[in-house]
């Protein structure tokens, strides 16, 4: 793991938006770099070897989360700590904060960002499934001019997203939430503090009387080669007064929609059967607070 | 900022300015261990996955090996080295995790005791789960945690007297 | 029980405050003069031959002084079999194999050095499972043994067997029978300070080597060895130990980084530094030995063991370490854990493709216990018998001596079962139904382990210098190692308590084989307990030369303190006490508190005289000047084993234990929770609260995360979880139960201050206990760790499916 070169390798710290995409743009095989606690892992490893690294930490507009007309637009390099504390984002997209306080330690938490999150793409990524449930959608700019990407949309293969070579994602826009909705996050690792191997975010709208669903948009991580929206399962409980009968048909039906592997982690077998446990769990989660409530 | 592979930067390292050569991409465990000759910082996988390497940078942990050590330029990083007083008295923290068995080999503990330090200068009447929680990123081998979270409410058991909240 | 001042109370480690302030110096940090960075080329095939290593451009890069291979190096055997090379020849067997290696300027040039090594190799189809392995035509591991006799297949030549009575009658005898097969993985030891050292030359050939060891002795005549197979014999190697970063086993060997690092130095004429990095320590450091046992043990209709026949099969992998010798550790609990008449073992160790491995923390214990205690629990179930019951019917008691010939001088088994329950609410809780979806479950183990070192060697001692100086500061020069368990604890609390001074005038020399005196190792829980034992026989020599000089020097040193106190205070009247009568004899004389007084006398402070004062009066005496310099050896009476036969008392006493878990199984994802876990522990004596109670707690991590996480995963020899991100070994969030603990203080009469060993005890029984408990909540019984949700999962399926 050492001799990785980092000593040898060019760092940039641009301040602009313009002057990072100049930068990128100017050198062959430069990378972006924002939280770096994924990159920065995958150069020591030498699964990456870039001629260069273009920090984004230093561009205050990244960093920023302003809230406007009840859209509230996430900065790429807002970090999951701020994202997580910040009072809008805790009070509207709950789902979100539940994740990001499942991702890694405080020490990631408080470099990595959310649009590092994005960007890396991981079949896994914990940000991925709540951000799809909200519906949100990704600013991206340089390339072809700016353009939005529905979160949903983003990613193609493991790793890999929409972007673009030379594009630059910037922020993350989250529209307001139309109430009663409620959301949240299921996170299945070998221990407390682990990558997925399996999650569930579920985003409900429950009706007047509390267990029929009005609305429903379920997202699984770390199933597929993509975190991936289980339509099938979200068609299945619209309109539908929620009975255990029900959610054992959505068991079964989110075992049939994932498509996951088998690795060090889990069996492709395990991770369907969690797939169906969490989707259940995550339903009557929330019909229980609105009971409660 | 240009590409060259050599920069100066200037930082805060435990409440003093430094000056320090940086080359690259290199990480700040590098430049303090190396450079800056602060070995306390320790490097137990470079992957950011054992904590053992953790320092506050303005206040909040950071695990040093993943750290550019360019992206310090201009602010505050306090290590172990920073936390005792100027005439070497221990700072309560390190007071509690010496008094109740918090430390075993050691190799973990200038990670666990700044972890530990950034959830005390939040609060001082921390909760279990909030003391495992900060603590979570810091692996241990050695004590299995339990007089760790000792420490950890001593620390603020001792930080409340100071204040005159003790209750 | 003896009273004693400071043992017993719960005391700060003397070597707490450099780690709390980060100054303590590990190998990491340290560095020579001139030091160059070592960087080895491991293999990239786990079965292969090695037709040529091109080193031409990695000798050219700027910054390299060497690249050495076993070519251009003398030939350096390793391991006790010497089945071993520092660097590989002819042939490598399995992907940590050290083919190369290079010195260099700085850790960035070694390693691109180290890429621009070329190796062809011609690909050997290799043998990856043990049964394989044993199969004929399978691939030979090794083509011949270390003494150039050629070899015929995998299995090593390595008897441990025991034969009590006879099994077939035991059988007969029985009236209930459980048979089981169960397996531990490999689990890695996982130290958070990496392994590494630092070897360096004088210019007379001599070596000094910093290492991360446990066995500076036995490693110092290891590197003895190899300085006379690199040509320089009669040259000295002085091993030098740095504060360590965790031990567990890991530094019991001497390992091929070591050798390489020294022939890097030879070659180099430079210190050289190895350090490993988190992804070799994964990858190419020894592991902790996995086993299968098949045990299948009988009782009567009351429930008394007739008998007990186990078989051990090990995967010894490429090269034999000390993962071999696990089965002598086995013998221990297959013979005397609880009473049982008749028994068999036999342990079958064979050569593969994967990797090798070395000791961890009991050291074939927790493997063995595993099946036993998980067996015993199937037994009792068969019997109708409560689990509790069946242990204490078949319990060990003090004065015995067990069939392997084990003396249980004390033996607190009875109370730590009794106590276990009580803590646990065993009755109540046990056989409880609970509500589908998370049940919840009770489950207990025992253990019987070394407690007064383990026999391994031609000798097992430890030797003490106990050094005075003129202001009364104690030198300690041990050969132990403080590897974070508090060994430095222990001596600084001991050697006050044994001679009569307070722990901050003791002060504990860095263990170096140039000053201290020769010690076996710190293992088998024997680093207090024989330091102690040594300090102790130091002492008393001591004390015994104090007193004797106090009866010449004791009352001029009275008279000038009753001058100096009459002196400030006008008008004191002198007590009328003969000190010169007194003092004519040595034994009137006692030392507490770092002074030194008569036993009847006095008790004002004049009437003390200061050690230190005591001691430079001593040594400024016109010609008689004495300074006071100690030594004793000391070695447990105890006996080195037949391994062939399985008998020999290996230790001088025994620790016993048990510990007892709840659980909540969720029977949809399979998960085990643990709700709250209870240890109680023979330890003799408790020394230090603090320390002993972090000794538990620290082996009770380990023993949750052998029972439920940790697994070294391979294909086809490959490692492939060698990082943190897929090794996972608990977090402060995974230990977030209840843990209470509980020490019965047996005083054993070979223990110091009737203390035992506890080191390794606290990890041998969690996992039985673990899967006992599962057993309750669930219903099943998983053999094989770790316990995983899958499982979990696959063992419910099977049982709803009337599948055994």
């Amino acid at each position: 793991m050492s001799g990785h070169g980092l000593r040898r390798l060019p760092y940039h710290k641009p301040r602009s938006i313009a002057e990072a995409l100049e930068v990128h743009g100017s050198t062959e095989g430069a990378r972006f770099i924002a939280g770096g606690t994924d990159l920065v892992v995958r150069i020591k490893d030498g699964r990456e070897r870039p001629s260069a690294l273009v920090s984004l930490r230093g561009i205050d507009e990244l960093r920023a989360i302003t809230v406007d007309g009840g859209e509230t637009t996430i900065g790429a390099q807002a970090t999951l700590t701020g994202i997580a504390s910040h009072p809008a984002v805790r009070e509207q997209y709950p789902v979100l904060c539940e994740a990001i306080s499942t991702i890694a330690s405080v020490q990631i938490r408080n470099v990595a960002t959310l649009g590092g999150n994005l960007c890396r793409a991981s079949p896994c990524a914990d940000g991925a499934p709540p951000l799809i449930v909200l519906g949100a959608r990704v600013r991206v700019t340089g390339g072809a001019g700016p353009r939005e990407i529905p979160v949903e949309e983003l990613f193609t293969d493991p790793g890999q997203t929409r972007l673009e070579p030379g594009e630059l994602l910037t922020s993350i826009v989250l529209a307001p939430v139309e109430q009663p909705q409620r959301g949240t996050f299921l996170k299945q690792g070998r221990v407390r503090v682990d990558l997925a191997f399996a999650s569930i975010a579920a985003q409900l709208h429950l009706g007047a009387d509390g267990d029929v669903c009005e609305k429903a948009r379920i997202a699984a991580g770390a199933v597929a080669p993509t975190p991936v929206r289980l339509s099938k399962v979200e068609e299945l409980l619209v309109g539908e007064r929620i009975t255990p009968e029900l959610l054992d048909r959505a068991y079964e039906i989110a075992r049939d929609e994932v498509r996951p592997i088998t690795d060090v982690r889990a069996t492709a077998d395990h991770r369907r059967h969690i797939s169906g446990v969490l989707c259940r769990r995550a339903v009557e989660r929330i019909v229980g607070w609105r009971a409660a409530s | 900022m240009s590409g060259t592979l050599r920069h100066e930067i200037r930082f805060t390292l435990n409440g003093a300015e430094v000056v320090a050569d940086v080359n690259g991409s290199e990480v700040l465990t590098d430049v303090l261990r190396g450079a800056l000759a602060q070995a306390g910082t320790r490097e137990g996988c470079g992957k950011g996955e054992c904590g053992a390497c953790t320092v506050l940078v303005d206040g909040l942990t950071e695990n040093a090996c993943l750290t550019r050590a360019l992206e310090v330029e201009g602010r505050e990083v306090t290590t172990i080295e920073g936390l005792a007083g100027p005439d070497g008295e221990l700072a309560p923290v390190q007071k509690a995790f010496v008094e109740k068995g918090g430390i075993q080999c050691g190799f973990c503990t200038p990670g666990m005791i700044l972890s530990a330090h950034a959830l005390l200068r939040r609060t001082d009447t921390p909760e279990e789960a909030e003391i495992r929680e900060a603590l979570a990123g810091n692996l241990c081998r050695c004590t299995g945690y339990v007089q760790i979270v000792r420490s950890v409410q001593r620390a603020a058991e001792i930080q409340r007297g100071e204040r005159g909240t003790d209750g | 029980m003896v009273e004693t001042r400071f043992l017993g109370k719960d005391t700060p480690r003397p070597d707490a405050a450099a780690k709390a302030t980060g100054q303590a110096l590990y190998i990491h940090d340290l560095e020579r003069p001139g030091m160059l960075h070592g960087k080895i080329k491991f293999s990239e095939h786990a079965h292969a031959r090695i037709v040529n290593i091109d080193t031409s451009r990695a000798e050219k890069l700027p910054g390299v002084r060497a690249v050495i291979t076993a070519k251009n190096t003398p030939e350096v055997r390793v391991g006790f079999l010497r089945d071993n090379l520092a660097l590989k020849s002819g042939k490598v067997r399995h992907f940590r194999d050290e083919v190369a290696a290079v010195a260099a300027i700085d850790l960035d040039v070694a390693a691109e050095a180290v890429e621009l090594i070329r190796v062809e190799y011609e690909p050997l189809q290799g043998v990856f499972d043990v049964r394989e392995a044993l199969m004929e035509g399978a691939p030979l591991v090794h083509e011949f043994n270390a003494d150039g006799s050629a070899r015929t297949g995998n299995l090593l030549d390595l008897t441990f067997r025991h034969a009590s009575g006879d099994v077939e009658v035991g059988r007969c005898d029985a009236v209930y029978i459980a048979e089981g097969e169960f397996s531990t993985p490999m689990i890695q030891q996982t130290c958070m300070g990496t392994a590494g050292c630092i070897a360096e030359f004088d210019p007379s050939g001599n070596l000094s080597i910093w290492a991360k060891t446990q066995i500076p002795f036995l490693a110092q005549r290891d590197f003895n060895q190899a300085l006379a197979a690199m040509g320089l014999e009669g040259k000295n190697a002085r091993v030098i130990v740095p504060c360590l970063g965790g031990g567990f086993g890991t530094g019991l060997d001497t390992h091929c980084y070591e050798y390489i690092c020294i022939l890097l130095a030879y070659r180099t004429g430079r210190p050289v530094k190895i350090l490993y990095d988190r992804d070799e320590e994964f990858a190419c450091l020894s592991p902790r030995q996995g086993a299968t046992v098949r045990i299948s043990q009988g009782c009567d209709a009351k429930g008394r063991l007739t008998f007990r026949d186990v078989d051990v099969l090990q995967d010894n992998g490429a090269y034999t370490s000390w993962g071999a010798t696990y089965p002598s550790v086995m013998m221990l609990p297959a013979t005397s854990l609880y009473r049982v008449p008749h028994i068999r073992f036999d342990a079958m160790i064979v050569y593969t493709n994967n990797t090798y491995c070395q000791a961890m923390r009991g050291y074939g214990n927790p493997e063995l216990t595993w099946a036993l205690e998980s067996n015993l629990d199937d037994l009792a179930a068969e019997a109708g018998i409560d689990p509790v019951e069946m242990r204490l019917i078949n319990c060990n008691e003090p004065g015995e001596t067990t069939p392997m010939g084990l003396r249980v001088s004390s033996c607190g088994l009875r109370e730590c079962l009794e106590k276990t329950a009580d803590i646990l609410q065993w009755r109540e809780r046990r056989g409880r139904s609970s509500s589908p979806g998370k049940r919840r479950g009770v489950g207990l183990a025992s253990l019987m382990h070394v407690g007064g070192s383990g026999r391994i060697y031609r000798s097992d001692a430890s030797g003490m210098i106990l050094r005075l100086d003129d202001y009364a500061n104690v030198y300690v020069y041990s050969g132990g190692v403080e590897m974070g368990q508090g060994l430095h604890s222990a001596l600084s609390l001991g050697v006050a308590e044994c001679l009569g001074v307070r722990p901050e005038q003791v002060h504990i020399n860095q263990t170096d084989t140039s000053t201290c005196p020769w010690d076996v190792g710190t293992h088998a829980s024997r680093g207090a307990f024989t330091a102690l034992n040594a300090a102790h026989m130091t002492a008393t020599k001591l004390r015994a030369r104090i007193f004797a000089l106090a009866t010449e020097v004791f009352p001029e040193e009275i008279e000038r303190n009753w001058k100096r106190f009459s002196r400030k205070n006008a008008g004191a009247t002198r007590p009328d006490f003969d000190f010169a009568a007194a003092a004519a004899d040595p034994e009137a004389f006692e030392l507490a508190d770092g002074f030194l007084f008569t036993k009847e006398g006095p008790e004002e402070p004049w009437a003390r005289v200061e050690l230190g004062r005591f001691l430079r009066a001593v040594h400024f005496r016109e010609g008689k000047s004495t300074m006071l310099t100690e030594e004793a050896f000391y070695d447990p009476p105890s006996d080195l084993p037949d391994w062939e036969k399985g008998k020999g008392n290996m230790s001088a006493t025994y620790a016993f234990g048990t510990q007892g878990v709840e659980v909540e199984v969720d029977e949809d994802t399979g998960e085990v929770k643990i709700l709250t876990m209870v240890a109680v522990h023979d330890v003799g004596k408790v020394l230090n609260p603090q320390t002993l109670e972090g000794q538990i707690y620290g082996a009770l991590a380990q023993g949750v995360g052998y029972a439920l996480y940790e697994e070294v995963l391979t294909e086809q020899g490959r490692i492939l979880n060698p990082n943190f991100t897929d090794y996972k070994i608990p977090t402060i969030q995974d230990m977030a139960f209840p843990i209470e603990l509980a020490f019965i203080e047996t005083d054993d009469p070979y223990g110091p201050f009737g203390a035992k060993g506890v080191g390794e005890p606290g990890l041998v029984p969690t996992a039985p206990a673990i899967a006992n408990a599962i057993q309750d909540a669930v219903g099943v019984r998983v053999h094989d760790l770790p316990i995983t949700p899958e499982k979990i999962l696959r063992a419910l399926k099977e049982k709803r499916e009337g599948v055994d």
